[in-house]
């Protein structure tokens, strides 16, 4: 009897390490990923969003800001310019267009829909202003323009 | 609730598996023993509380705790397997492991004086050395162990913690001006900084060969070597410290007799199966006969290898959990010495970083060693396998040395406000 349970469980039990150190790889790549996004372009005074929620209070990997790029999805799916493990977030979310040194943001059909102060969003692009208050999935994110670009 | 089974938190695959083995454990031999259930229950719930408060007072890493409860807890099913009470003792162990985690992480973190202490470090290492010398109690053919009322104690793992220290703080002393500065002189030889090192660091080596540690002794060389490499901009020094290396090692091959031997069943342990080659062959014999998934837990005959609960216990976990499970203990460690990596990336103070480095070398390098040494890629010195063999001080001191590392990953307590400047 133990001889079936045992020679049984030994699968499962290997399957579950491998999942565990997969889901501790996912982690620590979605951790070098959002680094290196950060990182390189902190200083160069991007606009940038930053984050308005307590980290501490979501289960998932957040960064306290994201810089922006030229033109960047957001969303839950890993080819995301930002990638953020939301639940309430499609995998792709939202786009933010680059636009004379300023950005707009377009909804892209997510289930949850973004917020721009509290509206939602249409489907024609919003231009954002300094201070605009962003809202996707279970986050809040304040749109800051860089230094030089004021 | 239901965040309990979603299976991207780690920890519940963590919860998995403990309830799988001890499960399996329970019902492995009749009598039952209801103890089992009950002590794996308690080692659960020390992972979790341990898990729950690295997250709530924001510890720093997160990963560090999670793979080494991983590893904790398939050692401590392979030994409770292996060995009812070593596996309960193990479980004391751990326990206390884990206080002893938040007792250095609080220390470390809250006393600022650690590197000042330099020449404190191998005037300790020296002390426990003499005391092993004298008090010391010869255990399996090596005299390393010191006995206090009912418990043994092995100086050499402490050291290896201390050895780090030392070449951090001595390291932090001398940072710029170790090519210049000349601290003594007899006549036209003259005595850097450098060459006080290298003393010392030979010094500590030397005690552990004469203690009989071959191991621990390579081990500490790796990790100086490896210091030296990384933090000292020398490469003729470096070249130096390597040719003597290689000399000692074909030295001991040569003149010591127990070395000798170690090579000579390392190149053809089939020779001496009965003999010489016993250990090295029943440890192939057992990963031979795992395959991919293994027996089973509780199916093999691990039984058969020679010294299983410290040094093997690498082959038992390849016989019983397969080469799978055997792969998966040494990405744990892969996992492990990059976040060792990676934290020492991300701190900025000198002392600091050389310490983060050296702890995760003596992780990685002693799991090489071990590792290497049982599945026969290199000569097998006995040591153990941090966190999995069985083994209080073994087991005490690597989980001071993940609280240190979890402490830097953690960052200075107060000075939020670092001026960039100081920095560079």
């Amino acid at each position: 009897m133990f001889e079936i349970f045992s020679s049984l469980l030994k699968y499962i039990f290997i399957t579950v390490i491998y999942l565990f150190i997969f889901a501790i790889i996912r982690m620590i790549y979605l951790d070098i990923h959002s680094m290196n996004k950060g990182s390189t372009l902190r200083n160069q005074n991007q606009p940038y969003l930053k984050l308005i929620n307590r980290r501490d209070n979501l289960d998932f990997k957040v960064e306290e800001s994201y810089v922006l790029e030229n033109s960047m999805t957001v969303g839950r799916d890993l080819g995301n310019g930002i990638t953020i493990a939301d639940p309430f977030l499609s995998g792709k979310h939202a786009i933010f267009i680059s636009q004379d040194g300023n950005h707009l943001i377009k909804d892209l059909n997510s289930t949850n829909s973004t917020f721009v102060n509290g509206e939602k969003l249409a489907d024609m692009p919003v231009r954002l202003k300094d201070g605009d208050r962003i809202h996707i999935g279970q986050l809040d994110f304040l749109y800051v323009m860089g230094l030089e670009v004021k | 609730m239901g965040a309990l089974f979603n299976y991207r938190k780690p920890v519940n695959m963590i919860v998995m598996v403990n309830a799988i083995g001890y499960g399996l454990l329970f019902f492995y031999k009749k009598p039952y023993d209801p103890y089992i259930l009950l002590a794996g229950l308690s080692a659960v719930l020390l992972i979790i509380m341990g898990y729950f408060t690295i997250r709530k007072a924001k510890m720093g890493d997160e990963y560090l705790y999670l793979i080494i409860s991983m590893l904790s807890s398939i050692g401590i099913i392979m030994l409770y397997r292996l060995d009812r009470v070593l596996g309960f003792k193990q479980i004391v162990w751990f326990g206390m492991g884990i206080a002893l985690f938040f007792a250095s992480f609080i220390l470390y973190r809250r006393i600022n004086i650690w590197k000042r202490l330099t020449y404190f470090y191998p005037a300790l290492s020296l002390l426990l050395f003499l005391a092993t010398m004298i008090f010391g109690r010869s255990i399996k053919g090596a005299k390393n162990w010191i006995i206090i009322g009912r418990f043994s104690i092995q100086p050499s793992e402490i050291i290896k913690v201390l050895f780090v220290f030392f070449i951090a703080a001595f390291l932090n002393l001398y940072k710029d001006k170790y090519k210049e500065l000349v601290l003594l002189r007899f006549k036209r030889v003259e005595v850097k900084p450098l060459h006080i090192l290298m003393g010392i660091a030979y010094l500590h080596m030397g005690f552990m060969v004469i203690q009989q540690e071959w191991g621990t002794a390579v081990l500490l060389f790796f990790v100086y070597f490896m210091l030296l490499y990384v933090f000292v901009d020398n490469s003729q020094f470096l070249l130096i410290n390597g040719v003597l290396a290689a000399f000692g090692g074909m030295g001991g091959v040569i003149l010591v007799n127990h070395v000798k031997v170690r090579v000579d069943t390392w190149l053809n342990p089939w020779a001496d199966i009965a003999g010489k080659g016993y250990q090295i062959t029943q440890s192939l014999f057992a990963i031979g006969s795992g395959g991919f998934f293994g027996a089973g837990l509780g199916l093999g005959r691990p039984d058969f290898i020679p010294e299983v609960n410290t040094d093997f216990i690498f082959s038992a976990i390849c016989e019983e959990m397969g080469i799978f499970g055997g792969v998966a203990v040494v990405l744990f460690y892969f996992i492990l010495v990059y976040r060792g990596f990676k934290i020492v990336l991300s701190t900025k103070e000198y002392f600091t970083k050389v310490v983060a480095f050296g702890i995760t070398l003596i992780f990685g390098f002693q799991t090489f060693i071990i590792i290497g040494g049982v599945i026969k890629l290199i000569p097998l010195t006995g040591i153990t396998l941090p966190f999995i063999s069985y083994g209080g001080s073994s087991l005490s001191v690597s989980f001071i040395a993940l609280g240190i590392l979890q402490a830097i990953s953690a960052g200075p307590l107060e000075r939020k406000e670092m001026p960039d400047g100081e920095a560079k």
